[in-house]
């Protein structure tokens, strides 16, 4: 265990994975904001796909 | 001979569960009656309390075979313990949800985390009332309001806590329309309410098809420990989206999900047994539980509050609740509060990309703490 099992290890792990949450989803929330450049590639057609399944 | 009619009489009465029949047993099947009659007559989350009701009463009559091993809650509870049910839960809310208003908006995505302190506030109460640094773990994630995932990080970190956790947590989930809005109020004054979100860009079906499996490769890049649940959770959607498997979303959506359901609240409810269930410790976990979806709520509403400071702008802090994980609960939570200051601002649709965060959020925390405690 790399935490200590101690109120200050509880403290240390919340304070750690709060900042880490945050900073992982923000990079999430990066990824998402580049999706529109994937429209560059073209256009799906949806009915065609549809009639093909 | 009569002697002998009466020693018959106490040995038959031995194989039966009468004589091992106690107070605490009447406790739980009333719990378990409170939770049916709930379901019943308020609609509180009717899918999960019946059948966790259901088996609580079960569990707690003594000589029922189900719960040994062997039976049939035996099972269930086998396949919650090895990881098997929560993951399949995820692929079915894969194959139920649309993640475009979360793709739409990204700005709004870290409010997943933001929303989740909760979590910690739980973690360290739990601690400083004595409890070990992987109960405590456990108890935090509930304030993550995400069924599946509460269940999954407890049986990793401390199992035997299962039954408090996964009740705490579900029935939170269940009370969060009268949970979460005073503290919204009390956090919001009425122009911030007010706010109206500007209409979201239309997402496209590529970019739908590329959410799944981008997030599948971060997942299991950046957080192993809670893959299993958020993959599955991707190939739902991927069926849905790819519009190629349209029979096989719907059974992950329909049939296969409601089948995962009864086996999970049947799993639930049968570890509600009265010699672990009532006990002080259950007491204070269900206070941390609260303390942590109120702490959550608040901590979502205050961060979009920090957010508007830098922002041209605004969004409505409403939608900082949602970033609780529950979907979509909290997203209906937020356009309700919103409705009513202003019955058209329709919120619902934006509430939605912080709520389907919220699932990421619970995941990417309960990972970071599984890693930290050093639990594969």
């Amino acid at each position: 265990m790399i935490v200590p099992d101690s109120v200050y290890g509880a403290v240390l792990l919340s304070i750690i994975d709060f900042i880490l949450s945050i900073v992982m989803i923000s990079g999430v929330g990066i990824v998402l904001a580049l999706f529109p450049l994937l429209n560059r590639l073209g256009k799906l057609d949806e009915e065609k796909i549809r009639q093909a399944s | 001979m009569l002697n002998n009619i009466l020693e018959f009489l106490q040995a038959m009465a031995d194989q039966t569960g009468i004589s091992h029949f106690w107070w605490g047993n009447l406790v739980m099947i009333a719990i378990g009656c409170t939770m049916i009659g709930l379901a019943i007559v308020k609609h509180y989350e009717p899918l999960l309390l019946v059948g966790i009701g259901f088996a609580c009463i079960i569990a707690n009559v003594p000589g029922s075979s189900l719960i040994l091993p062997g039976g049939l809650f035996n099972y269930a509870y086998k396949g919650v313990e090895l990881l098997v049910i929560p993951p399949l839960i995820f692929f079915g809310v894969g194959a139920m949800t649309d993640f475009g208003p979360m793709i739409a908006h990204p700005k709004l995505v870290v409010l997943g985390a933001l929303a989740h302190l909760g979590i910690f506030i739980a973690l360290i109460g739990a601690k400083a009332l004595g409890f070990s640094i992987h109960e405590s773990g456990a108890i935090g994630i509930i304030g993550g309001a995400d069924g599946p995932m509460a269940v999954f990080v407890c049986v990793k970190l401390a199992p035997h806590l299962l039954p408090q956790v996964a009740v705490a947590a579900y029935s939170y989930m269940a009370l969060m329309p009268l949970i979460q809005p005073p503290v919204m109020k009390l956090l919001t004054t009425k122009q911030e309410r007010l706010i109206r979100m500007k209409q979201m860009r239309r997402v496209s079906r590529l970019e739908k098809i590329a959410f799944p499996i981008v997030i599948g490769i971060v997942v299991n890049l950046f957080f192993p420990p809670v893959a299993p649940l958020i993959t599955m959770l991707m190939l739902g959607n991927l069926f849905k989206e790819c519009l190629v498997t349209e029979r096989l979303y719907k059974t992950a959506a329909n049939g296969l999900m409601n089948v995962i359901i009864i086996i999970l609240t049947v799993a639930i409810g049968s570890t509600m047994t009265a010699d672990k269930f009532l006990t002080f410790k259950t007491l204070e976990i269900i206070a941390l539980g609260l303390i942590a979806f109120l702490g959550g709520t608040a901590s979502g509403v205050i961060g979009v509050k920090i957010m508007n400071l830098f922002l041209n702008e605004k969004i409505n802090p409403l939608l900082g609740s949602a970033g609780i994980a529950s979907v979509p609960i909290a997203a209906r939570v937020s356009h309700i509060v919103a409705a009513q200051e202003d019955p058209e601002n329709l919120l619902i649709y934006h509430a939605m990309g912080p709520n389907l965060a919220g699932v990421l959020g619970t995941a990417i925390s309960g990972g970071i703490m599984l890693a930290l405690l050093g639990v594969k």
